[in-house]
């Protein structure tokens, strides 16, 4: 019984990393129309950064805040500089982005090595409930995990910005005629979820050491997890982010080990099969000219 | 008449002036195929690293003298990038467009039996430092007109090397356990290499007494908290994290606060970077080191190796010391040329080596190729003492006289 509770513990850390790349991407693929196969990267980046400012000697939550600013500047560079000019054109943008992913790997290889890297665990506790060993650290990932997606649903969902941003995906020429200023939204979309990129590699460092090549492995499981909870919906990536996390830690535990990343991705496969607009609902993705 | 003596004195005024030159500038060249971006990064760059430190040394030293010319070796890196495709490309680059004479690389076992199909039909001599290719060679292939004849593998039999260190293992941690260890977890990356790797392994621990259970993840594993719960479950006495560095360096430190055994072996994990990284552990922890050691050896050459490797500029990895899969043999090479007087003869260069005994960084006893042109040395297993970073105890383990019970060798 102790080792199923430490599974359902375990499945509940691995979800939230996955959460906050998944939330990152809906957001972008299916709010701005973006498909950014580079936010792993971002997320890389992410880790990074905040492996470089521990290191240098700042204190791990402080530079938490350096990576998120940090990449959401790249965010609004590659929004500005680059992905605003295939917007119309979504497969340009995509085969791009594969582009530019490779290039921020081997930037970062350039500047940093390629040694994988890592920092002291921020909090460094394990507490045990019960026969259940409960890492202090994940606890910290899961809270603030949970406090994003809070933020994030009543943004998109209560608030003025929120429903401008709606209307805009709904209909993009009719809000611009209200006086939506879609090409903003898009822009500030694409910089919130590349923030949450560099929170997500930020708190992943501080429990996994982290590779230039990290974010090539992470983008298809943020793709899987919004493509299973609906393009653009937070409550579907936070529920696609869960089955994938739930299924990982019992398939480990109680499947075939090695076929762990199977499991997932043929869960993902049926749901597209049967719910093809995924668990709760979402847009239909980037529009096609 | 006039002009052609003309022309006869100003071109043999030319070849005066110019042919010293040119001869002290004959090149050697050499290929290195090694994974510098992708999963087996952390190996791939001790490929290079080594081989530019060994250029370094003989080219300062003056080349290589063969057949009354000096050579310097000219090196001609590629990244493989850790795909089998990129590194069959790189091979054709290498042998057909800029016609190396020898090949060091590369880290995988598939990866190193594509590029031999290349080598051996160009005659390319081919240094690959992974003991799965004890899988093909053999009498067959091995011979004169065998498609494995240039190949050469520069790491001990997985049987010997798998022996050694499990003996090395249990021996180390068995006095520092409650009880004698029986039930041991081998937990294992599921690609080629920890398939052929870890089956060995198996065997030598089998053979040692345990109870051996094995635990396969898939490679680029992150998490590792799930399936170390379902070991943690399997109450073993020892886990075994078998064969990746970088995957063990990510594990670890989970298994650790997860409390999944009373003790630890981390294969391909070299103790400098145990220090590095600051680990520790209230368990005891052992790791080894395909030949010596990077941080903690006691031989004076091995330290003078690590010193002089880390000054050229190589990163300080998990796999450090596998770089010394891959610098002995270009001294080895150079020496096999310079006594066969020619660098166009390679069969000839194949049957120096064959017979030549070299004294080499990576081992106390002499380099020899036995006749399926593998090497034989022992393995280096350390134990660090509990609560510590950097206090090491290591026993160098000779490999056992045969393959154990169940397995076939290779």
């Amino acid at each position: 019984m102790e080792i199923f509770i430490q599974q359902l513990v375990n499945s509940l850390s691995v979800a939230s990393v996955t959460i906050l790349i998944g939330i990152g991407i809906t957001l972008i693929f299916g709010l701005a129309g973006i498909v950014n196969f580079a936010h792993g990267e971002f997320l890389m980046i992410g880790g990074m950064i905040t492996w470089f400012l521990v290191t240098s000697g700042m204190n791990f939550f402080l530079a938490l805040v350096g990576a998120m600013i940090f990449v959401g500047v790249l965010g609004f560079v590659a929004e500005r500089g680059l992905f605003q000019f295939t917007l119309n054109r979504p497969m340009n943008g995509f085969i791009m982005s594969i582009g530019v992913s490779v290039i921020l790997q081997h930037a970062v290889i350039r500047l940093f090595n390629e040694v994988q890297k890592t920092i002291p665990d921020p909090v460094g506790k394990v507490w045990v409930v019960g026969g259940v060993n409960v890492i202090a650290m994940r606890a910290v990932v899961v809270s603030l995990t949970a406090v994003v997606v809070a933020i994030t649903y009543f943004g998109i969902s209560r608030s003025r910005y929120g429903m401008a941003l709606r209307a805009s995906i709904a209909d993009q020429e009719t809000a611009e005629l209200m006086g939506i200023p879609v090409r903003r939204y898009v822009t500030g979309v694409f910089v919130y979820g590349s923030v949450l990129a560099g929170l997500g590699g930020a708190l992943m460092i501080a429990l996994f050491p982290i590779t230039p090549f990290t974010g090539s492995v992470l983008i298809i499981r943020g793709f899987a997890v919004s493509l299973i909870g609906g393009l653009g919906n937070v409550a579907g990536a936070v529920a696609g982010g869960l089955i994938l996390g739930l299924v990982d830690g019992l398939s480990a535990g109680y499947g075939f080990p090695e076929w762990t990343d199977a499991y997932s991705l043929v869960v993902m496969i049926a749901i597209l099969i049967l719910r093809p607009q995924g668990l709760l609902g979402g847009t239909l993705g980037p529009r096609a000219t | 008449m006039k002009t052609l003596s003309v022309a006869l004195v100003a071109a043999a005024f030319v070849g005066l002036v110019v042919r010293p030159a040119h001869a002290a500038d004959e090149e050697l060249k050499i290929g290195v195929v090694a994974a510098e971006s992708g999963s087996f990064v952390s190996a791939g760059n001790t490929i290079v690293a080594a081989a530019k430190l060994a250029t370094q040394q003989i080219n300062d030293a003056g080349g290589i003298k063969i057949g009354g010319k000096t050579y310097k070796i000219k090196l001609y890196i590629r990244d493989n990038r850790t795909d089998v495709n990129v590194t069959i490309a790189a091979a054709r680059e290498l042998v057909d467009d800029i016609g190396v004479k020898a090949i060091w690389g590369t880290e995988t076992h598939d990866f190193s039996v594509s590029m031999a199909k290349i080598t051996g039909a160009a005659k390319v001599l081919q240094f690959s430092g992974n003991s799965s290719l004890g899988a093909v060679l053999d009498d067959k292939s091995v011979a004169p007109g065998g498609w494995l004849h240039y190949t050469f593998q520069s790491e001990p039999q997985e049987w010997q090397r798998s022996g050694s260190t499990a003996k090395g293992v249990l021996s180390l941690l068995t006095p520092l356990m409650a009880h004698p260890p029986k039930h041991s977890v081998v937990f294992v990356g599921n690609d080629a290499t920890g398939q052929y790797l870890s089956s060995h392994y198996v065997k030598a621990l089998e053979a040692e007494g345990q109870q051996v259970d094995l635990v396969k993840y898939p490679p680029d594993t992150t998490d590792f908290s799930p399936l170390l719960t379902r070991i943690k479950g399997m109450n073993p006495d020892i886990v075994h994290f078998w064969y990746n560095g970088d995957s063990t360096l990510t594990a670890f430190p989970q298994a650790l606060k997860l409390e999944v055994a009373p003790a630890y072996f981390l294969f391909g994990v070299d103790p400098g970077i145990y220090q590095e990284r600051q680990l520790k552990s209230d368990k005891p922890v052992t790791m080894s080191c395909v030949p010596v050691c990077w941080g903690s050896s006691p031989y004076p050459v091995v330290q003078d190796y690590f010193k002089k490797y880390f000054e050229l500029g190589a990163s300080k990895g998990p796999q450090s010391s596998v770089s010394l899969l891959y610098y002995d043999y270009f001294f080895m090479y150079a020496k096999a040329l310079e006594e066969v007087g020619s660098i166009d003869q390679p069969d000839a260069v194949v049957d120096a080596l064959l017979k030549m005994s070299y004294q080499g960084v990576v081992s106390p006893v002499p380099l020899t190729f036995n006749a399926h042109h593998q090497v034989t040395f022992a393995t280096e297993v350390c134990l660090v003492k509990p609560g510590t970073s950097d206090d090491f105890n290591c026993t160098v383990e000779q490999p056992p006289p045969a393959p154990p019970p169940g397995d076939t060798g290779g």
